[in-house]
């Protein structure tokens, strides 16, 4: 009897979850044993964090807060795999929302609903005037979109930090802009109506996304693009399309932050929002849906961070622990193409 | 004069940041491997050459205990990208997160602390006389003639005048022949992908002990990315990754020479400048340099895992 190791061309999508299970308990076992060893008690950290996240209202309004931003910065990077781009400037298109909802905010006088509406499409519009030039760059020069969108996020939180301290500084706080008029009204508890409008796009846009002849093109386009090419779809076209809307989706999140939740604007606003969205999308395995899910459960992870500040941890822990959690789930994607056979004798 | 030589001088000294990383980026690239985990590398890098300073009081035990500590966070990458074959993209993302995350948790203790001992100007006899590059390259801190001529010469000449050399460009190229050929392409890979680990921890390091010389949270503030960019730009060529770093060095001397002198743009925007700089550098030559492209080319099976069995 003997054993046979195979590497199929595909995976099923329920052992591709149980590798993301196996991933996420073992980077968060790793990191227990590092509070253990560094002097706390993992079990009464968890506990606590259990019981001021999810046990109590206020905890889980918190949850809802940081769940928005995450869930559409990961939806911006799920759409852009949809035609194989990776978006990792997420950050900076969040950053370039925020920065237009807040110049409209601030210096459009316009009646509450009119001025929310344009801080709306100043946002959108922002997130994807910050993914342009990358764009073109891969539509037209075949120029790698990786580094080219991560460079943007340097830029933007350059400029967002100098007009929060300079030009459109309070003059109370220094570090930050007056508070913006419009506000997105609450929802429940903290949580503004930026909350089910977030899940209700995604749910669209997955809809969109399976339903129709465009989405089939898009779809097509990002998983063969020379056969999408043979059978006359326009690639090049769709591309930037879905690299546009990628970008706009993450400068939505951006306004809906400033609109909804801080009010003003700040230097390091976005969080590394941009970033974890990535690992959102990964750990949703590219579906739109699946990224209502693994928004909510890194809300949870980052939520956790905020409460262990109390303890003495930071958040680049957390960071950390994102990265680590990143790593396992592309090395349990990578085996879980993998089957063990048994030879027929 | 003054002022060309103080720009040079700068450029060489801010530029050896980027020209270390990038030429640790071509080793890892040209065996197929792209490691975008260069800013976590180099994050622990500088803490690490800070920390081992701090204790030893040596530079020289700090910056080598910053290369070991690349190659071991290296070797876990290489071992994740290499032989799981685990996406290499998600893979150096994982790794900029959890280098730049670990190393300001770590980095606490240690923030605002000039380091007690750096790699001090030595001024070499002689060539130090020589007008505006005496000054600007032969009386720097030894680091720089290991940037700027041993290794661009020495890897060279390794990847391109050897048989070693050509079998390590064969494994990028196209690993199943080089499998054919008998040459082992795991271990070629494992083996570079760590070395150019090694190398972008010791930017790091470089960083806290010769350039800033302190540790703080945005200490490497995206050179890392920076540094993977050069490579595209530099043709996948250490000698090219050494100048294209001190082209970048330039750049972040005019900006220098901009704040001192008071120039009428905001600080924001002078600190702008490298990020868009890299955009338009690796943008830019895609386009006006049409005739160069093969010979700049990325080496073929870059990115791509190489599985034996399949075909």
């Amino acid at each position: 009897m003997a054993f046979r190791v195979q590497r199929l061309p595909s995976s099923t999508p329920m052992i591709a979850f149980a590798a993301r299970v196996i991933a996420v308990v073992l980077a968060l076992l790793v990191t227990a044993l590092i509070l253990a060893v560094s002097g706390h008690d993992p079990v009464d950290l968890a506990g606590q964090v259990f019981s001021s996240s999810l046990l109590d209202s206020f905890g889980l309004q918190d949850l809802g807060v940081i769940f928005i931003p995450l869930m559409l910065t990961g939806l911006s990077v799920a759409v852009a795999q949809q035609i194989g781009a990776w978006n990792i400037g997420a950050e900076g298109q969040f950053y370039a929302g925020a920065f237009a909802a807040t110049a409209i905010g601030l210096f459009v006088p316009a009646p509450e609903w009119l001025g929310l509406i344009l801080m709306v499409i100043g946002g959108f519009a922002a997130g994807a005037i910050w993914i342009l030039v990358p764009t073109l760059a891969k539509a037209y020069a075949d120029v790698s979109e990786l580094i080219s969108t991560l460079l943007l996020n340097f830029v933007a939180a350059l400029m967002v930090y100098y007009v929060a301290t300079g030009p459109w500084h309070d003059r109370m706080t220094n570090s930050a802009t007056p508070k913006v008029k419009a506000e997105i009204p609450e929802f429940w508890g903290a949580i503004h109506w930026g909350f089910p409008i977030a899940i209700l796009f995604a749910i669209v846009l997955a809809l969109v996304l399976s339903n129709t002849k465009w989405g089939y093109e898009v779809r097509l386009s990002g998983s063969n693009p020379s056969a999408a090419k043979y059978a006359g779809i326009p690639v090049r076209r769709h591309l930037i399309t879905v690299m546009l809307l990628s970008g706009a989706i993450a400068g939505f999140a951006g306004m809906l932050e400033v609109a909804g939740t801080v009010h003003r604007l700040q230097g390091g606003i976005s969080n590394n929002y941009g970033y974890i969205g990535i690992m959102v999308a990964v750990l949703a395995r590219g579906s739109l849906v699946g990224v209502i899910f693994a928004g909510a459960f890194m809300a949870f992870i980052q939520n956790s961070g905020i409460i262990l500040q109390t303890e003495g941890l930071t958040t680049s822990a957390v960071l950390a622990m994102t990265g680590l959690i990143l790593f396992l789930t592309a090395i349990g994607e990578e085996l879980s193409y993998y089957r063990i056979t048994r030879d027929k004798v | 004069m003054d002022l060309i030589t103080g720009l040079l001088t700068t450029a060489f000294l801010a530029g050896g940041v980027l020209a270390l990383a990038a030429i640790g980026e071509v080793l890892a690239e040209r065996v197929g491997v792209v490691n975008l985990g260069v800013e976590g590398l180099m994050a622990m890098g500088a803490l690490t050459g800070i920390a081992a300073v701090t204790a030893t009081h040596s530079p020289v035990l700090g910056f080598l205990a910053a290369l070991a500590v690349g190659a071991i966070f290296g070797a876990v990458f290489a071992f994740a990208t290499v032989m799981v074959k685990a996406n290499q993209v998600l893979c150096g993302l994982a790794l900029t997160l959890m280098g730049t995350g670990l190393a300001q948790t770590i980095g606490r203790s240690y923030s605002g602390m000039p380091a007690v001992a750096t790699f001090e100007p030595i001024a070499i006899p002689l060539l130090s006389g020589i007008p505006i590059i005496g000054k600007a390259f032969f009386s720097q801190n030894i680091l720089i003639y290991l940037i700027y001529l041993i290794l661009p010469i020495g890897l060279s000449y390794l990847m391109f005048f050897t048989r070693h050399g050509m079998n390590m460009r064969a494994v990028g190229e196209n690993p199943a022949a080089a499998d054919a050929a008998g040459i082992s392409v795991n271990k070629i890979r494992f083996m570079y992908v760590t070395a150019g680990a090694a190398l972008a921890g010791g930017a790091g390091a470089y960083l806290t002990l010769a350039f800033v010389p302190s540790w703080s949270d945005g200490v490497i503030a995206g050179r890392g990315w920076i540094a993977v960019a050069l490579v595209i730009f530099a043709g996948y060529r250490p000698g090219m990754a050494a100048l294209s770093g001190l082209l970048f060095g330039l750049i972040t001397a005019l900006g220098f020479v901009g704040q001192a002198r008071g120039w009428p743009i905001a600080p924001a925007f002078l600190s702008m400048l490298p990020y868009l700089g890299t955009l338009g550098f690796i943008i830019v030559p895609v386009i006006a340099w049409q005739k160069m492209r093969r010979a700049m080319a990325a080496p073929a099976a870059l990115g791509e895992p190489y599985y034996r069995n399949v075909r």
